[in-house]
């Protein structure tokens, strides 16, 4: 894909967050001011008079298709409003959540690539041995674990059985192990059978076997000719990870207690916050496409052979 | 070996080929996982007839009961697998829970699927503006995470199963539009269905000889992986409170409620964890490995979106 | 290849022979920094000024901002805000910020002596002026004060602060104990009211606060009180009761506070953690939509009451060893009338009921009436997660006496809305009776109302009794002394709520924590105010 294409991407998804965000404030049943009063003050606080304040604070009327417009011009000017709930300014919520789930995310990513890759490297290098039929086995288990699953078993064991790690939380170091792994495993579980599918194709090519007889080791045989072919799909496919990453942040936020932005999405759902809901998924949706776009032009300079 | 007495021409990069006789056992095995659960779900109420919403509340947490015949013949309805924390019979619980989430699934793949396809073979045959539109909001719509667009659905439609199933068809077409438009665009181009269509064949007879079979393959197996995601997705939503409301059984929920017990009755957490694990990991086996680096194939063939 | 490997085994050894002496170096260093602490003693906590350990709390509650209205109850929680009065155990009324107080022979002038030598955490002194602007701010917020009489609040001088009403309020000082009326500093506020930051006069101060999730605070070394032998605290917010257990057990949290029930009983048996409990006066009732046709029969809300099975719900749901035998709770005394017949579950007795209110059973199990079904809906929500649970047995309850119910588990802002656009058939949710330590305020607002408008929106909907009305605002006005007949008034009162049903109380809370064993013991406090962690002791 080119830059253009890309930019239009661009353009697609912010229409298509902006056009669902109203759809879901048009479509909220009854008065959202209850709701957002609701957020604010607790079951306990939370009466008519609250919800009253709320709605002659906000001014909270519905009008038609050229509020739509409106909404729209608003998001295109990157001004995504303030919380229904906190009245703090949007992007400075999602700035702070953000910075925590890219953390998380960096750290899991980090974790997946010392996992994957090496491990399918070996097992591609002897294709049908035994260390590849058990990463088979392995791969195929965690895959088909739930990762929420994923993360209790992590933390039963770990935290609780042998008290090694905390269960929840955020603030030191420690508190990133957990969670990390928890998404590593899953995306490592990925990246090792392409690695692995990638490795033993290579090392059935012609080239691979007329670097071998060059004279050229096994290692410097994967240095030099094999390991482009191998990054190539690797690379794809940690652009489109992205996406899993995310979808699997917002439930091990809310387990492990992470201030990021899944946990954040999920309060803001609950509590109707269209404002946020909005501002996340854009955030989401935008991050994507750049990511896939660094990915297109990391893509080209391994392999400049371009598109077929 | 062979290969040097093919020549040595630099081949292209291919996907991997595995041993011929791998393949199709560990599909063979998926399928059956699959195949009995599915039979669970569907017979399971008459083979030991109960109710899944009926409580025993002082029975919490307890160990199965055999199933027996009363002295007047009846078959005493019990609980074969023990029951949860509030007195209800766990075997009964899930299959109906299975069945739930079973029909949600499929019922998401099946719309996705159909969608997918007939917009993937439009894109393709028609090619110019629509294709290029459809492209567009397919690659947008990949962009947005999927558990996501099912949270927002949710919120825009206040039936949740309702909501759940478009919200997953809504996520799952993408992937079938693409294979379809790119299965689409190679075969509609081809000779075989230009003769056809001159020779007056109609659009239906050109789908079922030409096209479908061969996107079967791939279309299944991507059927299957879709219903791995379905069911994975709806169980993570039961997980954050969002998915099926009480009392109906749902996996996710299930799961997510026994789990505080899991110290007293590990038995009774393990039951819906066993089940959910058994039925994903036989539909990834059925996928095979090319469904999910399908995306990843295209790109060893250097067919990028 | 060997060559590279000799290589990596050299420097191995050398990076372990390395690591080996630091490791050495740095135990030595520690023992010789660290010394045991004997604090035993007031004088000796404050000698431990320098003692470092930090409390990890850990909570439910959500920070939304600095406001009163939004987290102010976990500010007052923490102790980092007070409030003019404050309240023991037992629910009597103590000094807090104000020390003393009278009220006027016609009740209509209230007089507050102010602390003297209270410093904010930012220096400032606190004075009858800066108290009378606070109470200014938090009554022009929605909240409990907005509803008490008050005409204008003075400064007499600098100590005095005189609060005048328009009608006799008795309860006025209870009043005040409550979170939303805590006395911040005025530099906190912004120019419309809203409290940007957090400074209190408490025995702990703010250090660091990044919502939603996280704050920290340190002791106030300026403190009017005595200092607290806990120096530092991080409170983390965790809203899942199942991770809340997980962190106890794994002793990552010093003081956990809200447990589930599974996980009390797997905790009870960990010896890393003790438990302690109190019993709160937070009832969990079902509220019934008097206007309802069916509902509008008071035998049929009995038969709802009597269909219920509050020991089985209690015991295998919450696990307490009873149910709530009417709706306040022993611990709130004079409301809480043991004479009172106690709410129990018969069947039998329940379908009769019905049967003779004309609802009578039709083939698919459904009670029919003038060709209508008994079919209604139950709202509740997941924020306290027993809720669904309860609901769920309650749905079967219900439907052995014929009657159909549809969950609905939805945001609880839907209860109160759907009390006031008359959609709601049936909510059930946990109330606190006592927000304010007199419930005075709760039942009026609750339960009293006007014949157009009867009730409130977490109490009685479409059911109004004109004496009882006129009865607790007589209480509110003059306080609580024998009726003429020499009975308590409170209990005359709940004894009204207990024959007409207008709430069907389920369930008594108590409130649970977890204390690892870096702290000697703890109480938790009924009345949810305060964690208590000035009182905590550091177990040696």
């Amino acid at each position: 894909m080119n830059l253009p294409s890309r930019l239009l991407q661009l353009l697609m998804v912010v229409l298509m967050v902006g056009g669902a965000s109203y759809l879901m404030m048009q479509s909220l049943p009854g008065d959202a001011a209850w709701r957002i009063a609701a957020g604010r003050y607790g079951y306990d606080a939370l009466d008519a008079a609250a919800a009253a304040s709320v709605r002659a604070e906000l001014g909270l009327e519905a009008q038609g298709g050229l509020h739509f417009l409106y909404w729209l011009g608003d998001i295109l000017r990157l001004e995504l409003g303030t919380s229904l709930i906190s009245g703090e300014s949007v992007w400075v919520e999602i700035r702070h959540q953000l910075g925590n789930s890219l953390s998380l995310a960096g750290a899991a990513l980090g974790i997946s690539l010392l996992i994957g890759p090496p491990l399918g490297l070996l097992a591609g290098l002897r294709a049908g041995g035994w260390l590849d039929r058990s990463l088979l086995a392995v791969c195929s288990l965690l895959r088909a674990t739930p990762q929420f699953l994923l993360a209790l078993v992590l933390i039963l064991l770990i935290s609780v059985e042998m008290g090694l790690l905390p269960a929840a939380g955020h603030g030191e170091p420690q508190h990133f192990i957990l969670p990390a792994m928890t998404l590593a495993l899953g995306l490592a579980a990925v990246s090792a059978r392409l690695v692995r599918d990638a490795m033993a194709a290579v090392t059935q090519t012609a080239f691979h076997d007329f670097a071998r007889w060059k004279g050229l080791s096994n290692a410097q045989t994967f240095w030099r000719h094999g390991l482009r072919h191998v990054a190539l799909p690797l690379v794809t496919y940690l652009g489109l990870q992205f996406v899993t990453l995310v979808e699997g942040v917002v439930v091990i936020e809310s387990i492990f207690g992470w201030p990021g932005i899944g946990h954040a999405l999920v309060h803001a759902i609950f509590s109707r916050d269209v404002p946020m809901v909005q501002g996340t998924a854009l955030v989401l949706g935008v991050g994507f496409v750049l990511i896939n776009l660094l990915v297109d032009l990391l893509g080209r300079q391994l392999d400049p052979r371009g598109v077929k | 070996m062979n290969q040097v007495v093919e020549g040595l021409a630099p081949q292209r990069v291919e996907a991997v080929r595995r041993p011929r006789l791998d393949w199709p056992l560990r599909r063979v095995i998926g399928a059956a996982m699959v195949a009995s659960l599915v039979l669970l779900a569907l017979l399971g109420n008459l083979v030991i007839p109960g109710d899944p919403l009926e409580q025993h509340l002082y029975r919490a947490l307890q160990g199965a009961d055999a199933v027996g015949v009363s002295d007047a013949g009846e078959v005493i309805t019990s609980a074969p697998l023990g029951y949860d924390h509030l007195g209800r019979s766990l075997y009964h619980r899930l299959v109906a829970a299975l069945g739930l989430s079973l029909s949600i699934a499929a019922g998401a793949v099946i719309l996705a699927a159909f969608s997918g396809i007939s917009l993937g073979l439009l894109a393709a045959g028609r090619g110019g503006w629509a294709e290029r539109l459809l492209s567009l909001v397919a690659d947008s719509l990949l962009a947005l995470p999927g558990l996501l667009l099912v949270l927002m659905v949710s919120v825009i439609l206040p039936s949740t199963p309702l909501a759940l199933w478009l919200g997953l068809s809504l996520v799952l077409w993408v992937e079938f539009f693409r294979l379809a438009r790119a299965t689409g665009r190679s075969v509609l181009a081809s000779p075989g269905v230009e003769a056809s269509r001159l020779l007056g064949f109609g659009a239906w007879y050109r789908f079922r000889h030409h096209l479908w079979p061969e996107m079967a393959p791939v279309m299944m197996t991507a059927m299957a992986f879709g219903m791995a995601n379905a069911l994975m997705a709806i169980a993570a939503l039961g997980f954050v409170h969002v998915g099926i409301p009480e009392p109906t059984p749902e996996l996710g929920t299930m799961m997510v409620e026994l789990l505080p017990y899991w110290r007293e009755a590990p038995f009774a957490l393990l039951t819906p964890v066993l089940v959910t694990f058994l039925l994903l990991l036989g539909l990834l086996l059925m996928s095979g490995s090319k469904a999910r680096t399908s995306t990843a194939a295209d790109t060893l063939e250097g067919a990028r979106p | 290849m060997v060559k590279l490997l000799s290589r990596l085994r050299w420097q191995y050894r050398t990076f372990l022979h390395d690591r080996r002496q630091l490791a050495v170096a740095s135990v030595a260093l520690s023992l010789a920094v660290v010394q045991p602490s004997h604090a035993q003693d007031a004088s000796a906590a404050q000698a431990s000024a320098a003692d470092t350990r930090r409390l990890e709390i850990v909570a439910p509650f959500d920070i939304k901002g600095a406001d009163p209205l939004l987290s102010g109850i976990l500010f007052q929680r923490m102790q980092i805000v007070e409030t003019l009065v404050e309240v023991d155990a037992t629910g009597e009324l103590q000094p807090g910020l104000a020390t003393d107080w009278e009220v006027s022979d016609d009740g209509l002038e209230w007089r507050f002596t102010l602390r003297s030598g209270v410093q904010f955490h930012d220096g400032s002194q606190l004075d009858a002026e800066v108290a009378r602007q606070v109470l200014e701010i938090a009554s022009a917020k929605p909240g409990l004060l907005k509803s008490v009489p008050v005409e204008r609040i003075v400064a007499e001088d600098a100590q005095t602060l005189v609060i005048a009403l328009s009608e006799p309020f008795a309860a006025l000082p209870a009043y005040l104990a409550d979170y939303r009326q805590q006395i911040l500093a005025p530099a906190a506020f912004d120019e419309t009211g809203t409290a940007q930051q957090v400074i209190g006069t408490g025995p702990y101060r703010m250090l660091r606060m990044t919502p939603p999730l996280s704050l920290e605070v340190t002791a106030f070394e300026d403190y009017w009180g005595p200092q607290p032998e806990v120096r530092q605290a991080r409170y983390q917010a965790v809203s899942r009761a199942e991770g809340r257990a997980l962190i106890a057990e794994s002793g990552d949290a010093d003081f956990t506070y809200g447990l589930d029930p599974a996980s009390r009983q797997r905790l009870s048996q960990s010896p890393r953690v003790t438990l302690a409990a109190a019993a709160t006066p937070r009832t969990m009732l079902l509220k019934v939509n008097a206007n309802h046709p069916a509902f509008q029969d008071p035998a049929v809300r009995r038969a709802l009451s009597l269909a219920i099975d509050r020991t089985a719900i209690a015991q295998v749901v919450l696990r307490y060893p009873r149910g709530a035998s009417q709706l306040f709770p022993p611990m709130v005394e004079g409301w809480h009338d043991p004479a009172l017949p106690e709410l129990h579950q018969d069947v039998a007795k329940a379908r009769a009921l019905l049967d003779a209110a004309g609802w009578k059973v039709a083939e698919d199990g459904i009670r029919h009436k003038d060709g209508q079904r008994l079919a209604i809906s139950l709202i509740t929500f997941s924020d306290r997660p027993e809720l669904p649970l309860v609901a769920t047995v309650l749905e079967r309850q219900f439907h052995a006496i014929g009657i159909q119910t549809r969950l609905d588990i939805t945001n609880f802002s839907a209860i109160p809305a759907g009390h006031h656009d008359g959609s709601l058939d049936m909510a059930l949710f946990a109330r606190n009776l006592a927000m304010v330590p007199d419930p005075i305020g709760n039942v009026l607002s609750d339960y009293a109302g006007t014949p157009e408008a009867p009730g409130g929106d977490w109490g009685a909907m479409g059911w109004f009794d004109a004496d009882f009305t006129a009865e607790l605002e007589r209480m509110a006005r003059e306080g609580y002394g024998p009726t003429p007949a020499g009975q308590d008034p409170r209990a005359q009162a709940s004894g009204v709520i207990q024959r007409a049903l207008p709430v069907i109380p389920i369930a008594w809370y108590y409130q649970n924590l977890a204390i690892s064993n870096r702290l000697q013991s703890a109480q938790v406090d009924p009345w949810e105010r305060s964690f208590g962690l000035s009182e905590l002791r550091w177990a040696q």
